[in-house]
């Protein structure tokens, strides 16, 4: 674990060690990281980090877990090419990955304080959107912020992720969750069947005092939006966080520029008012 | 300005000097295709009427490829073992449309992060311009903001006054300082004469006003303008990776049998369709004409919002070695009287 660093370089990642691998899915699994010394990562929710393994390449991941979970971080990651199908089916608990950041914006949680919190999750969305929502159910945190309502969308039943975790919002007194699948493939799913849009309907929250934030796939973004604002939905108060292929988190190598917005850096997250003069942005 | 002349022997007397000071010295190279480490001082060359480089000078402080850091696995264990740049440069007889393009880029590499690559590279170098007498039918430097006498990002001006004589324009502290380390090799000149030179040079011939094309791109984001362009343009980056004043790159490993290997910054194009490609396989930028609207929007209007400068210096490159003849001179002054 030796690192000859002689000034900071902002392309060298810490070494992190996987501590816990679970599948959730065929193509998506959680993995928990730590650093040997112990160290937190000391991100915001919302924030990414630039996952590597030496030799494969590097991948932005969003980090999954709360900053209030202290001395480890969590990811979850869905295969899809090198760096995310290496660490899928070569690295095991104990191997070494690296880790740059946190990079990014995450939510501006500050500002949410005292309002109902709305969070709409689409697939994999649900992975940067499950820091926050861990944020705010903490215990120490609870109390900062007022109802809580989670809309989580999968394509179908097999598609869950964080399964008991959902359960257990199902059971708390304090949350209101909302479930879907656009396909059901289980019989016993008695649970609604749509896309995501048609739970939002169902909630009854106060336009007044409630901030809404949205992950999901690109085309959600326009059809959630929409079906907000026939709720008549403040624009300012609806957030999302933004898709870019990005390459070095910084605001250097250009891939996540919008206009002249670098996403990794003024980023990933973004209030509607914002992303509405930023052309291309959805 | 101070202002000094030079002989022609005492540049290359200062550029000898300057190697066993250390320095390594770039500069044109034979035929004139990129800066190249000079090994032998009587080969470089001064003509100050021959076209810029194919490919710009940026090269010598933000190479096209370049390992970031080294790494060694083995099972779980990882060593990774930081790379400084190191070793002094003099980058010799750049045009001022090349020499501006570091106070430009310069920008991006400083503005949140500081990038140590570029930034060492910068620090340990000295650049010398040589004033431009070379015009043609794609550079356009007066209109975004320089001139071929421009002063921009030069340590010190060169100024050729006849065939063995060149007037010497000192510009920041470390032009200064090298004129002082050689007093032998320069006299004090006539500003004067310099100057009636420099009047003679004008400019060339393509003349619009950025200012009016930042302020139809403002205004005109969904046009068709950049439809007809998009058909033509086969995307093949040779704009980005020829052009001074682009930095985008890409980050990827190079290993050696998977014990050990390297990770590179190499240079990367807005004009690729994976450039932007997600993961998910979603793409903003999916066809050509959002590609080369990308191009002309972040070099006349999104780097000017940001960093109150545009991202060209009007050297012509990218026009000169369009396959497909795509000449954004041309393309930006027609911007220019729409607006
Ligand atoms: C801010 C941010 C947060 C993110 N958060 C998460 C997250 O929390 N979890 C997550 O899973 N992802 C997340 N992503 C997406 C993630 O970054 C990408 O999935 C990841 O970069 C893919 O890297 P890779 O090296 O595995 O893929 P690459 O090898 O770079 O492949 C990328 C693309 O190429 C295709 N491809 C790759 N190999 C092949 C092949 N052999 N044949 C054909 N096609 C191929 C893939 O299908 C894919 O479309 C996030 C992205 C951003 C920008
Ligand atoms: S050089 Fe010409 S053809 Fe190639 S990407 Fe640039 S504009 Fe298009
Ligand atoms: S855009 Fe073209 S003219 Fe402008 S600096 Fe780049 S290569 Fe030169
Ligand atoms: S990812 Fe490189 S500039 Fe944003």
């Amino acid at each position: 674990m030796v690192a000859n660093i002689q000034e900071k370089s902002l392309y060298l990642p810490r070494l992190a060690k996987m501590t816990k691998k679970e599948r959730f899915t065929e193509k998506e699994m959680f993995f928990e990281f730590r650093f040997d010394d112990g160290s937190n990562l000391n991100h915001r929710p919302g924030q990414f980090v630039e996952l590597s393994i030496y030799g494969i390449g590097e991948a932005p991941i969003s980090i999954s877990s709360s900053p209030t979970q202290q001395g480890y971080f969590e990811l979850c990651v869905r295969a899809v090419g090198r760096v995310t199908n290496y660490l899928h089916k070569n690295l095991d608990v104990g191997s070494y990955v690296g880790i740059r950041g946190p990079f990014g914006n995450g939510f501006p949680y500050e500002k949410f304080k005292g309002y109902d919190m709305l969070f709409i999750c689409g697939g994999l969305g649900v992975a940067p959107l499950r820091s926050l929502i861990n944020y705010t159910l903490d215990k120490t945190k609870r109390n900062e912020f007022g109802k809580v309502y989670i809309l989580y969308g999968c394509k179908n039943n097999q598609e869950w992720l964080y399964q008991k975790e959902v359960e257990s919002w199902l059971n708390r007194a304090d949350v209101e969750t909302y479930l879907t699948v656009d396909k059901c493939t289980d019989s016993n799913w008695k649970g609604n069947v749509g896309v995501i849009t048609t739970l939002i309907p169902k909630v009854n929250f106060d336009v007044n005092k409630t901030i809404a934030v949205i992950c999901g796939p690109p085309v959600m973004y326009k059809f959630v939006v929409l079906e907000l604002k026939n709720r008549n939905f403040k624009e300012e108060n609806i957030y999302m966080s933004l898709e870019r292929k990005m390459k070095c988190g910084v605001g250097k190598c250009g891939h996540c520029q919008i206009n002249n917005v670098y996403v990794c850096q003024s980023g990933p997250v973004f209030d509607l008012p914002t992303v509405r003069k930023l052309q291309e942005a959805i | 300005m101070e202002e000094y002349v030079i002989s022609l022997e005492g540049i290359k007397g200062l550029l000898e000097n300057l190697t066993r000071e250390g320095f390594n010295i770039y500069a044109p190279s034979k035929n004139n295709d990129r800066f190249v480490k000079v090994k032998d001082i009587d080969e470089v060359a001064l003509f100050p009427d021959r076209r810029p480089t194919d490919i710009s000078a940026k090269e010598c402080l933000f190479p096209k490829c370049e390992p970031v850091f080294y790494y060694k696995r083995e099972k779980n264990n990882v060593e990774i073992v930081d790379i400084d740049p190191n070793g002094n440069k003099v980058l010799f007889g750049l045009k001022p449309c090349d020499a501006a393009s570091f106070t430009i880029i310069h920008k991006v590499f400083n503005w949140d992060y500081k990038d140590k690559f570029y930034n060492k590279r910068f620090d340990n170098s000295l650049i010398i311009g040589l004033a431009c007498t070379y015009l043609d039918d794609y550079c356009f430097c007066t209109s975004v903001g320089l001139s071929p006498v421009s002063t921009v990002g030069s340590d010190i001006l060169l100024v050729r006054l006849s065939d063995v004589s060149f007037g010497v324009i000192v510009i920041t502290d470390k032009g200064g300082q090298l004129v002082k380390r050689y007093p032998q090799l320069f006299e004090k000149g006539e500003p004067t004469k310099s100057k009636q030179v420099l009047d003679s040079i004008g400019g060339p011939a393509r003349k619009f006003d950025h200012k009016k094309v930042k302020e139809w791109l403002d205004n005109n984001f969904e046009t068709d303008f950049f439809n007809s362009i998009g058909d033509i343009c086969v995307g093949c980056g040779q704009c980005t990776f020829v052009c001074p004043t682009c930095h985008c790159f890409d980050i990827v490993d190079e290993d050696y049998l998977y014990s050990e290997g390297r990770r590179m910054k190499n240079w990367d194009g807005c004009q690729f369709y994976l450039f932007t490609l997600h993961a998910s396989g979603h793409n903003p930028r999916d066809t050509q004409y959002k590609r080369y609207r990308q191009r002309v929007n972040h070099k006349f209007k999104y780097y000017v919002d940001r960093f109150q400068e545009v991202l060209c210096t009007g050297c012509g490159r990218c026009s000169r070695g369009c396959p497909v003849s795509i000449d954004i001179g041309d393309i930006v002054s027609r911007i220019s009287k729409l607006s």
